[in-house]
């Protein structure tokens, strides 16, 4: 059971949990594992150990599934099938609605900050600068139309 | 023991979009000026867009609500009562460090509501006065635009082209077209070319969170450095917690705590708040004193009352032709003002205009900042993948009309990090603003389906939209009925004066900072016109 106030820790078993977890949220695709299968509950951990509002939700996620009665069966969470274990965030997703949607932002902050995950979805990892994005340049022929209309505005 | 420095002639509370304008408007003539300022200056490379992470600071340090960013520098909002968060920033350069510098002008009818729709009040200066100043500020921080909008009367031409509308904005704009729709190329304080030894954009996208190549404008690097540079002195660190007013009511100066925590006092001739319309009013309601028992200047009972936002609704357009709408500024696009002026049609009077903007990166696409959260599970990835750089957006400005029980209050118990106390802000979203955006909801709907639209997603009411902060300290020619004169002078205390969004008497449907800019180089020009009693 993860203690929380402004920080997380987790146990290991908790950490097996949420990675667990987090590939539910995020699943496998393509050539990439899902977001727990890639390792990235640490990542998880760690940013919502830096920031509060992920932390109490990463929390209260974890403490949630573990108070959930399909997970406190024998084996826990990790001895549910895939049909089992998507049931039991259903239930956490209808009864703690605002913590598990910052906890799966909290899984998409980390997974789509990953480079695996820029280069499978053809993002360019790294800063906006100083490439930025070429663009066609201003080109005044798309005003043809709306510059043929009369001035509209309300006089005083 | 509290420091005293030396006296000076004008002293300027916040260096953002005002304070910077009414400092170099000073600046060019032989008035002192000091300006303080609580946050610092910020380098270029401390920008989120210079990172890796910058979709993560976007979230955290570098939010745009001082809420989720809880910095040092920034003061804490008790949000309870209100359905809109409050936006700002600290640093120099305000909230122009982190705005999207999108810049249309209020329209000649928008000083004449109660005249016209009988709503509201009027104001007591015309388009035509304020229009010079338009111009004086729009040459000052680099406007990007071009003349011939039907929507607007004629002006001044813009001192750079427009930016690039890109395929995504020219799509929209040929479903006005088909429509018979109003369009026209946003103005913006973005460089579409090199301006005044700034850079120019290069499409990067991210426009809300500073800008390291200076294309955007910002008053750090499109004001500041000239005004420095004519002898103005910008104290950083600075956080001002009372005003200090002599027996007759006319202000001595300013206190305020140093970045080691002490006091300091900085006495001046004449003080000019430019702090925003939350920050301006909260230390004015902080300067109680027997002079003025309910906040300085605030004998018409109004100071803090008839707070506007822009109640702003989104409707996101998911489109399925690959254009990566991520490229290019990210809300200076095109505008749509067909719908500006009251309809007597509608349930509703005044109207409001659609800022086209763009989508952003991945984890603002997960997360759903323009078209819902991405679903978790099974269908995940396949729901981000028609949604990732295939977003267009139609943000609805509506016009919101000042009531006074909308206001700004100091909260009894939360305070920032000098013990000074917080604003509290009450916001209840008028059924004229709901109305508003129920029809722009409608038609928005329509004009993202005539775009191409497969799919299209409101949200009703933005609730972290608290972009625009107005009426708190309103101009009128009756003290009684306002706090400041037309010239942003407080009815009790001559050498006072507010220059932000504070003094607005309505708000328009359009992003104010362009008024707010051209309200404090006027309210400037008065003083070095009329005010040679302020100068030593």
């Amino acid at each position: 059971m993860p203690e929380h106030d402004n920080e997380t820790k987790l146990t290991d078993a908790d950490r097996l949990v949420l990675s667990a977890v987090m590939d539910l949220i995020v699943p496998a695709v393509d050539e990439l594992p899902g977001a727990g299968e890639m390792g990235l509950a640490e990542a998880a951990e760690e940013f919502a150990g830096k920031e509060v509002k992920y932390g109490v939700s990463l929390g209260r996620v974890m403490e949630a599934l573990s108070l959930e009665p399909s997970a406190r069966a024998e084996g826990g969470f990790a001895a549910l099938d895939e049909e089992q274990r998507v049931a039991a965030l259903q239930v956490l997703e209808a009864n703690i609605p605002g913590y598990f949607d910052d906890f799966v932002d909290l899984v998409y902050i980390v997974y789509y900050s990953d480079e695996r995950v820029h280069k499978r979805i053809g993002w360019r990892s790294g800063p906006l600068q100083p490439l930025g994005w070429e663009m066609p340049a201003w080109d005044p022929a798309v005003l043809e139309t709306v510059s043929k209309r009369k001035p509209f505005w309300r006089k005083v | 023991m509290t420091i005293t420095h030396p006296s000076t002639d004008i002293l300027i509370l916040g260096s953002g979009a005002s304070g910077a304008a009414v400092a170099w408007r000073l600046s060019k003539s032989d008035f002192k000026v000091v300006c303080l300022e609580q946050g610092r200056w910020i380098k270029p490379e401390e920008y989120p867009n210079e990172h890796a992470d910058w979709e993560i600071q976007a979230r955290t340090n570098w939010a745009y609500d001082p809420n989720v960013r809880s910095l040092d520098v920034d003061y804490p909002i008790n949000v309870d009562e209100s359905p809109i968060d409050p936006l700002m920033f600290n640093a120099v350069g305000g909230s122009t460090i982190h705005w999207t510098a999108h810049t249309p002008r209020f329209h000649p009818s928008d000083f004449r509501v109660k005249t016209l729709d009988g709503v509201a009040d009027d104001w007591p200066i015309t388009y035509e006065d304020v229009e010079p100043y338009y111009d004086a500020y729009d040459e000052l921080m680099g406007c990007s635009g071009i003349n011939g909008d039907p929507a607007n009367p004629p002006r001044k031409e813009r001192p750079m082209p427009p930016l690039p509308i890109g395929p995504d904005g020219e799509r929209m704009a040929r479903a006005f077209d088909r429509l018979g729709w109003h369009w026209w190329p946003s103005d913006s304080y973005v460089n579409s070319i090199p301006y005044r030894g700034r850079q120019a954009c290069n499409n990067c996208g991210n426009t809300g969170f500073g800008c390291s190549r200076g294309a955007k404008g910002q008053t750090d690097v499109a004001i500041w450095p000239e005004a420095i540079a004519n002898g103005v002195e910008l104290r950083t660190d600075s956080r001002v917690f009372r005003i200090e007013t002599d027996a007759d009511g006319r202000t001595t100066g300013a206190s305020y705590y140093d970045a080691d925590g002490e006091e300091n006092f900085q006495p001046a001739k004449g003080v000019v708040l430019a702090m925003n319309g939350i920050g301006s009013p909260r230390i004015m309601l902080n300067s109680a004193s027997d002079a003025y028992p309910d906040g300085l200047c605030n004998s018409s009972g109004l100071l803090g009352k008839n707070l506007m936002f822009h109640p702003y609704a989104m409707v996101s357009g998911l489109f399925d032709d690959g254009l990566k709408t991520y490229k290019g500024a990210l809300a200076n696009i095109i505008l749509c003002q067909e719908f500006y002026e009251t309809d007597p049609n509608k349930d509703f009077v005044r109207g409001y205009s659609y800022q086209v903007a763009r989508s952003s990166g991945p984890v603002s696409t997960a997360c759903g900042y323009m078209f819902g959260r991405v679903p978790w599970g099974a269908d995940h990835h396949s729901e981000f993948g028609r949604r990732f750089g295939d977003v267009t957006v139609l943000g609805v400005i509506g016009e919101d009309l000042p009531e006074e029980h909308n206001r700004v209050e100091l909260d009894p118990e939360l305070t920032d990090s000098n013990g000074i106390p917080a604003p509290r802000v009450y916001y209840k979203l008028s059924s004229n603003s709901r109305k508003q955006l129920d029809d722009a909801i409608e038609n928005a709907e329509t004009a993202l389906h005539e775009a191409g639209a497969v799919e299209v997603l409101a949200t009703q009411l933005l609730k972290v939209a608290g972009w625009h902060l107005m009426g708190t300290a309103r101009m009128g020619d009756d003290p009684k009925s306002s706090v400041v004169n037309r010239w942003g002078q407080a009815h009790d205390a001559d050498n006072i004066f507010v220059v932000d969004g504070s003094v607005f008497v309505t708000s328009a449907a359009v992003n104010p900072t362009p008024t707010i800019g051209a309200l404090a180089l006027r309210t400037a020009a008065y003083i070095d016109r009329e005010r040679a009693d302020l100068k030593s």
